[in-house]
């Protein structure tokens, strides 16, 4: 759904006008996101979570925590989903019904960069090996659609995690009870940041809105961790990068990802 | 002026009972006279009407607007007119009474993305409206930015005989082409005014319940260019 | 806290609630109209700890086209829950319950929008039930009543939910969770105020002739304290302080 908005003519020919000038419609510099706007604690019921404003893009997440049982190769492990959905209000060519392509990409992206981070410790979440492990459940619910969703949703995740509680629970005989008013912080190893970047002909633009990303020409996330590194990528659109852009989008990703890991942990802690 | 009563109303609000005709946006239930959308209710003579201050642009005969091309078929080109219906534009109206679906390629004239000022030929929510460009000054725009008001407040945007995008064009040189639909076209030889009067028009449509709005205008701009 | 369900005192021998509200007081209530950039109406409530966010588009398209009415406007509605809303995560395929709320949702707001002045085209409500309580049906109701007074559509009237019930035999206004889990019955009514319609109305529970009647008063009470709010929430986005 998010290609099919239809931008007029002149603003195309704006963007690009102004791109060749190293300017965007919207006065930011190149490698400049949006605003970004995280509060966190926003759905009490739920054990973390989040609304994230970037730009005119806003994303409501929840982060449920509840005992499960493991999945059978992975007995000491405990369970991490992260999905995603744009609301049918969110956007008008949205659609209620099972999501669609771009949606499920939304939702594995955003899904495969925490969790290729290790962000949660994942071992530390086992209450009895092969038996019974706690399952972190993170939901992002779009609310309002204007351009890149994934970093939206990324940021979401991030900050409903950092501000999430565990319930304490005991294993005894195979029965797990919860112990009310018992709670401990999430095992977190480092706070992953994902990057989101436009190609419009030669130029290379952070955190596309989506006028911006109604034409570009290709589009890539690159997701990074607390000491540098890339841990994951995801290259989408019909068109390519070269080589050196690649390897441009990652320092810009390392770059802009350290400001923004910022304000993710400032708001996870509150 | 002074003998019209007004009043700001939303859905279901009784603006008055007793002998008066129903007008625009209001309907009668039993005696009372109730508002059927937000807006500014005006007690006039013996009639009882709502100007609204939210809505869908509802296609009139006539009507000048601004339409953005979204698909076309063989025949014609369908075109978002902001509206609950899509606007219909004849090939024929184009190519004019030769027009052969199977030599001329729409695509050459009009493609998806082009703006185009025109007026509605024909309306009566039965059939999608019909859509024309033959005309002096209508046909695709070539130059400017488009921005989107609610059609309810595009009078307020024009003013009295025109003197609120007089106050706006004058101050700012840029060129407002303003459709009844909300779709509006600014455009400036230069930047400042183009983005001074972009303002001015947000402006408008934020504050077009507020009196001596064209005065508050005229404040901004001055002010802004001192 | 270790209180097991059957400890918790309904209504203390003062007439005062679990939540410590009166018999005849509704929870905290808050709308805010037009919250959402893309949506032709919007607005949010919190009614409780309910959290809900109503979205309107149209009149538009119908898609698909076979569904379009030739002579009038048709609406549709969805009530849907998002996973972390409750206790236990929800699935977020649309349950039965959610179907079924979603249909009289639609059923109490058709008689008050306008469709008949928009053939061939739909009004889509959308509700995102972001955190549950008791009574989402009626909050939900309310912001999406709100959210179609914001998207400029022609309603004859509002439409204001509440609900009330019967808790330790007593008639109350507005149930909460546990009063809904613990109670003897549940009424959510919806009315249109000015109108003097009431267009949604059911029952959980059993009630003597006589407090089904109280009951009824009861809610229609409530439903006039919403619609309160609701002006409220409409005259602010659109009038702001200019009043």
């Amino acid at each position: 759904m998010t290609t099919t908005t239809i931008l007029d003519d002149l603003k195309k020919k704006k963007i690009h006008a102004l791109l060749k000038e190293g300017q965007r419609v919207d006065g930011r510099a190149l490698d400049e996101p949006r605003q970004l706007i995280i509060d966190t604690g926003v759905i009490p019921k739920a054990e973390g979570s989040a609304r994230v404003r970037l730009g005119d893009t806003e994303v409501v997440c929840g982060v449920k925590v509840q005992p499960d049982k493991p999945f059978p190769d992975l007995g000491d492990r405990g369970i991490f989903i992260c999905t995603a959905e744009i609301l049918p209000l969110a956007d008008p060519a949205a659609e209620p019904g099972p999501p669609g392509e771009e949606v499920i990409e939304l939702a594995r992206v955003v899904d495969r960069g925490i969790r290729e981070s290790g962000m949660v410790d994942l071992k530390q979440l086992v209450l009895e090996k092969d038996k019974s492990v706690v399952g972190i459940f993170i939901d992002n619910s779009v609310t309002d659609y204007d351009g890149n969703l994934f970093d939206a949703c990324s940021y979401a995740s991030v900050a409903s995690v950092l501000s999430c509680k565990i319930p304490k629970y005991n294993y005894a005989d195979g029965v797990v009870t919860k112990v009310e008013g018992e709670f401990t912080a999430p095992p977190i190893t480092t706070v992953p940041v994902s990057v989101t970047m436009g190609k419009i002909g030669n130029n290379i633009i952070v955190d596309p809105n989506a006028d911006e990303w109604a034409c570009m020409d290709a589009r890539i996330t690159i997701t990074t961790n607390e000491a540098g590194n890339i841990c994951a990528i995801q290259k989408g659109g019909n068109n390519g990068f070269t080589p050196e852009e690649l390897v441009q989008c990652g320092k810009i990703s390392i770059a802009t990802g350290a400001k923004i890991r910022d304000m993710l942990k400032k708001a996870g802690r509150s | 002026m002074d003998d019209i009563k007004r009043k700001y109303v939303i859905p279901g609000d009784v603006i008055t009972t007793g002998p008066y005709r129903a007008e625009e946006n209001v309907h009668l239930h039993g005696d009372k006279i109730i508002a059927t959308t937000v807006g500014i209710s005006e007690i006039f003579d013996s009639g009882v009407r709502v100007i609204p201050l939210a809505g869908m642009y509802i296609p009139r005969i006539d009507d000048f607007i601004i339409g953005i091309v979204k698909s076309h078929t063989s025949l014609s080109w369908e075109l978002n007119i902001n509206s609950c219906y899509a606007g219909i534009l004849p090939a024929q109206d184009v190519f004019g009474r030769d027009f052969n679906p199977k030599v001329d390629d729409l695509t050459s004239r009009l493609k998806t993305g082009d703006l185009i000022a025109a007026r509605v030929a024909n309306s009566d929510r039965s059939r999608d409206p019909l859509i024309t460009i033959a005309d002096r000054d209508l046909g695709k725009i070539e130059e400017g930015e488009l921005i989107k008001i609610s059609p309810s407040k595009v009078p307020r945007l024009i003013g009295k005989r025109g003197s609120m995008i007089q106050t706006i064009e004058s101050a700012t040189k840029a060129i407002i082409t303003i459709g009844q639909n909300g779709f509006v076209v600014v455009s400036s030889e230069e930047p400042e005014g183009l983005l001074k009067a972009m303002e001015a028009i947000k402006m408008v449509e934020e504050q077009a319940h507020v009196p001596n709005l064209t005065e508050r205008i005229q404040q901004m701009l001055g002010s802004n260019s001192e | 806290m270790g209180v097991k369900k059957t400890d918790i005192v309904l209504l203390d021998d003062k007439g005062i609630r679990c939540d410590g509200r009166k018999i005849n007081e509704p929870r905290r209530i808050m709308i805010k109209a037009g919250v959402l950039k893309n949506a032709n109406g919007s607005a949010y409530i919190e009614f409780g700890e309910n959290k809900i966010l109503a979205g309107v588009f149209g009149p538009r398209d119908v898609h698909p086209k076979h569904l379009a009415n030739t002579d009038r406007g048709i609406l549709r509605c969805r009530y849907h829950m998002q996973p972390f809303s409750v206790g236990e995560r929800k699935n977020p395929a649309p349950s039965r319950r959610e179907i079924e709320i979603s249909k009289v949702i639609k059923e109490a707001l058709e008689p008050a929008v306008m469709l008949e002045n928009f053939p061939r085209t739909v009004v889509d409500v959308f509700i995102e039930i972001l955190q549950a309580d008791g009574g989402s049906r009626c909050a939900a109701l309310d912001a999406a009543a709100v959210a179609l007074a914001d998207a400029g559509i022609p309603m004859r009237d509002m439409v204001s939910a509440c609900a009330a019930g019967k808790v330790a035999d007593t008639i109350v206004l507005d149930i909460n969770n546990e009063e809904d889990q613990e109670g003897q019955a549940d009424m959510p009514v919806a009315y249109m105020p000015n109108l003097g319609k009431v267009t949604l109305i059911q029952l959980d529970g059993v009630l003597s002739p006589q407090e089904y009647e109280k009951c009824v008063n009861t809610a229609l009470e409530g439903c006039k304290i919403v619609y309160e709010v609701q002006k409220k929430a409409l005259q602010e986005k659109f009038f702001g302080d200019s009043q």
